[in-house]
């Protein structure tokens, strides 16, 4: 009797779980993301196509996404591991005044200041890690409190050693230019100017991909922010990840702080404030919740090209940037709700099979 | 000469048509507020300029008077302008990039940071668009192969208002600093240093700024109870200067307070006497007039200023002018 | 009966700060057996599964695992030599897929190096095959393991315990919170692992489910051992007794009788 209950739940299964290519694909994190960023293209392409239309409009494009896409890439990471930094914009501003102090002030060369840089972003995301992962309080605010550590240091530690709130001439000094090869060199493709930054976006993005979905610690990722218990219980060592986590985010700020100096020859004590909430824009665009464990590298990018997008096309269109955040405001909104209308579609299915286990066990 | 003789008949000749046939949509002359002109007054090319300045116009009061002043000039002119800004130095050399993407035909740009902007605008001058620098910059604009400069350093400012605070024999100046790591403001505080007679105090009240203006009056009133030395405070923007003589009224102190740039509050209490003087950039002029010279290169090929900048400022508005200078800020152009 | 016990505690102690969670508890389990751990809220059952799976040590007391002391350092090392635990939450993630979920924390790997890397043809075909051996059909393995039912997501975690070697099987009450015929298929699913010889370890509260796979019973109260029995030694109903706890529910029965006479329960209180 037994033997035959279970033979006809698994005909219930049967009945209800038989996946459409079309559920497939709406089943993709990145889908909603996706679709905006072929309306948002579209729009432009209507409403400026004389350069939209061209490989420079692509490249422009490219050059407002890449630094940001680098960003959103970690900041993916860590969201879908579970966690927030809101310390990542400032710390790129942090990362390129350390580096350009230490190379204008001390007279080095810039390559130990960029590894002196680097040194001191892993120690901040060793640090964001290890707070949160010990102390159990939300990222949120722990991030917070070393945003608020690092704004003020930026403007305080550069005023003291330059007396102003801007290192300038980094372009001097010894090795500029090998850097600015590597971080950010421009170069032609068919006929338009492209940085190498967009190329280290891209790269970046596989890479980030690849071990997201292809390797146990993307795994692991996924598990610690959709419920890092369970994850620890099933042996994931939780903490060691989020600790990485927080230290690529930090590792990615310091590239685009690297990134930065080399192409602005000059490190300004502002930089990358409020960034934060851009990255976590994009990422959330992308189609990465905001509760963790789930979301995908991919989607972050697309975020990150909408952005771009946005920027570009309106200068290109002549508007107003006066209403550059509500057209934001306005995307992040509508690309959450697309999001979420998504993923309950894909969900229909699994929903739709429970119901019907749940009427047959009425019955 | 006689070229521009002939626009301007022109000009005259379609403000008549206009204004025989009753057409509504024509922006007149006299009212430059229209920010985008249905018909072009002035008959020539299309033309399109693109201004990129360290601030978002949109939400800085200084900047928005200078973007009021480039829209103004470009109604008149018939050419359409785009317009942004950023704090971010990254974006702002990437607008500029974007203008030279869109092909403007002329640029005009803030340089508070140089180092950060001279790939940027290197592309516009080698894209063979003429580009002008303004506010901040008078000292790299030749080298960056600019036409011209319009306006001042916010040094020469500041070191307009250290003489002020001079002949009114102040010794100990707060300089209050409503931005962090604002370029500009750094350079009005160290402006007023080099003319001095006395000593300067850097004040940051970053943390409420303008967004917080209470949070700021209090700040500054607490500064004057801690240093009773101090007797004359310089504000770096007109709602902080409302700030800070607020903040003198309710400390019961005898600070002489001054600030930047105008407002219809900043005239009132200069004319009531709570305010010794606002200097004045004129800022109006840092957008309204690259645009006209931008319009004469590209039409006539014209360069103003002999080689050097052309100053805007600073200008100082003291008792004896704030009435006059009262309607235009109502407007929206001093 | 097999002569050695697979896993035995003796005297276990568990101190949270100064209070006594657990309180000398000794208990067998054996190869092939279902022994059930049963007890009401707060009687010590979790705070001794967790000792058992490693999540902490106990304060005082033996821990023996095929007959050698242990001394856990995290949840990884137990699970290392067999000892599997299926929490209520079952561990699973509800927005990761089927075959994501059952390889996590020991993701099979290829590749050397750089390139070593999730071997998702391996994972997906083996999460395949062992949900079959279970009788359970999953037709998209990248379903979110969260739009399953609940009989299905236990008899997941079941079997992935299974197939990652688990020689000991904790199963912390797999069939709360299921309907009759749901929890009927969890049950199936432990008496197909105590058939493959394992020993389970069966926490519940609800008698008749423990009683219907159980073998051997330990009662917990207040942290103590009431009793341990087989099958044979204790019948329903004298389990149900002991469940409830014998003196107490003859306090409740008192109680009930005076308010069914009109007095209130301090007067029975009083009289007890």
């Amino acid at each position: 009797m037994a033997t035959e209950t279970i033979a006809r739940a698994h005909d219930a299964d049967a009945r209800v779980v038989r996946t459409g290519v079309v559920r497939r694909l709406f089943r993709r994190v990145e889908v909603g993301a996706f679709i905006g960023a072929v309306v948002v293209w579209v729009f432009f392409a209507l409403v400026a196509p004389a350069n939209w239309l061209t490989i420079t409009g692509v490249s422009r494009i490219l050059d407002s996404a890449s630094t940001l896409g680098i960003m959103a890439v970690a900041v993916a990471l860590l969201m879908i591991g579970g966690e927030f930094d809101l310390s990542a914009g400032v710390l790129t501003g942090t990362c390129g005044l350390i580096a350009g102090m230490l190379a204008t002030q001390l007279g080095l060369s810039i390559w130990p200041a960029m590894a002196v840089s680097l040194v001191f972003a892993l120690a901040v995301g060793y640090f964001n890690g290890w707070m949160v992962v010990n102390t159990r309080l939300p990222s949120f605010i722990v991030t917070l409190a070393t945003f608020f550590i690092l704004r003020g240091a930026n403007v305080g530690v550069t005023r003291l050693v330059t007396q102003r709130v801007l290192v300038s001439n980094i372009d001097q000094v010894a090795g500029f230019m090998d850097a600015r090869n590597l971080f950010d060199l421009e170069f032609s493709l068919l006929g338009a100017q492209f940085r190498t930054s967009t190329i280290w976006w891209i790269v970046i993005a596989f890479i980030a991909t690849w071990v997201l979905q292809r390797t146990r610690y993307g795994n692991w990722i996924f598990a610690v922010g959709g419920d890092a218990v369970a994850a620890r219980n099933v042996g994931v060592p939780a903490d060691r990840v989020k600790i990485a986590l927080f230290m690529t985010t930090s590792v990615a700020a310091w590239l685009v702080g690297m990134m930065s100096i080399v192409r602005l020859r000059s490190a300004v004590a502002s930089e990358g404030i409020g960034q934060e909430f851009v990255y976590i824009i994009a990422v959330v665009t992308g189609g990465c919740l905001l509760t963790g464990g789930y979301g995908s590298v991919i989607g972050a990018c697309i975020g990150a090209l909408i952005f771009g997008m946005a920027r570009v096309g309106i200068v290109f269109a002549g508007w107003d940037t006066d209403w550059f955040y509500s057209f934001l405001g306005i995307m992040l909104l509508v690309a959450v709700l697309v999001n979420n209308y998504t993923r309950r579609r894909a969900e229909a299915v699994g929903i739709a099979a429970a119901r019907a286990r749940t009427e047959e066990e009425g019955q | 000469m006689s070229r521009i003789g002939k626009t301007m008949s022109a000009l005259i000749a379609l403000a008549v048509i206009f204004s025989v046939v009753g057409c509504v949509s024509a922006p007149a002359p006299a009212e430059p507020a229209v920010q985008k002109p249905s018909a072009p007054q002035v008959v020539q090319a299309k033309l399109t300029f693109g201004m990129a300045v360290h601030a978002n116009p949109a939400e800085d009061l200084f900047w928005g008077v200078v973007e009021k002043g480039a829209r103004d000039a470009a109604a008149t002119y018939g050419i359409t302008l785009k317009s942004g800004g950023s704090g971010q130095p990254k974006e702002q050399a990437q607008l500029i990039e974007d203008y030279v993407a869109a092909k403007v035909d002329g640029i005009f740009v803030s340089l508070a940071n140089p180092d950060a902007l001279k790939d940027a605008v290197k592309k516009a001058t080698d894209a063979g668009i003429p580009v002008i620098t303004i506010n901040s910059g008078a000292s790299v604009y030749k080298q960056f192969g600019a036409l011209t400069h319009v306006g001042q350093t916010e040094r020469v400012a500041g070191q307009g208002a250290g003489e002020q605070f001079n002949q009114a024999g102040a010794k100990k100046v707060l300089c209050v600093i409503h931005e962090e790591a604002n370029i500009g403001l750094e350079e009005r505080c160290d402006g007023l240093k080099d003319s001095l007679k006395g000593e300067v105090v850097r004040f940051n009240v970053a943390t409420t700024g303008v967004k917080d203006v209470k949070g700021t009056t209090a700040a500054i009133q607490d500064k004057l109870t801690a240093d009773k030395t101090i007797d004359g405070i310089l504000a770096l923007n007109p709602v902080v200067g409302i700030a800070a003589r607020d903040a003198v009224k309710a400390a019961q102190g005898s600070q002489k307070v001054a600030t930047f740039d105008l407002s219809t509050d900043v005239l009132d209490a200069i004319a009531a006497g709570e305010l010794m003087f606002a200097v004045d950039q004129q800022q109006y002029l840092q957008g309204y007039l690259p645009v006209v010279l931008l319009y004469l290169y590209k039409t006539n090929l014209n360069t103003v200023g002999g080689g050097l900048p052309v100053l805007t400022g600073p200008g100082i508005v003291d008792k004896s002018n704030a009435a006059t200078v009262k309607d235009l800020a109502k407007k929206g152009t001093r | 009966m097999t002569a050695e016990p697979l896993l035995e505690v003796r005297h276990l102690t568990k101190l949270f700060g100064s209070v006594i969670a657990l309180d000398d508890v000794s208990a067998k389990v054996y190869r092939g057996e279902v022994t059930c751990l049963l007890g009401d809220n707060g009687a010590g059952k979790s705070t001794l599964i967790k000792i058992l799976s490693g999540v902490f040590p106990p304060t005082d007391g033996e821990y023996l695992f095929e007959g050698k002391p242990c001394h856990f350092r995290s949840p990884r090392e137990a699970r290392a030599l067999g000892i599997a635990t299926v929490y209520q939450d079952l561990s699973l993630l509800p927005l990761m897929p089927v075959w994501r979920n059952f390889f996590l924390g020991a993701e099979p790997e290829k590749g050397t190096a750089l390139l070593r890397r999730f071997d998702v043809a391996t994972a997906k075909r083996i999460v395949r095959d062992e949900l079959a051996k279970m009788g359970i059909t999953v037709h998209d393995l990248d379903q979110p393991v969260g739009t399953m039912s609940g009989g299905e997501r236990q008899s997941l975690a079941i079997a992935r315990a299974v197939y990652f070697g688990a020689k000991v099987l904790i199963l912390d009450e797999p069939t709360a919170a299921l309907g009759v015929k749901q929890a009927g298929m969890v049950l199936r699913y432990v008496a197909q692992a105590k058939a493959r010889n394992l020993g389970v370890i069966f926490i519940s509260h609800n008698p008749q489910h423990a009683y219907t796979v159980g073998d051997r019973f330990v009662i917990l109260k207040r942290g103590r051992v009431l009793g341990s029995w087989t099958k044979q030694e204790l019948s329903l109903a004298e389990m149900i007794y002991c469940m409830s706890g014998a003196d107490e529910l003859e306090t409740l029965s008192a109680e009930l009788d005076q308010i069914a006479r009109g007095n209130g329960p301090q007067a029975a209180t009083r009289a007890a």
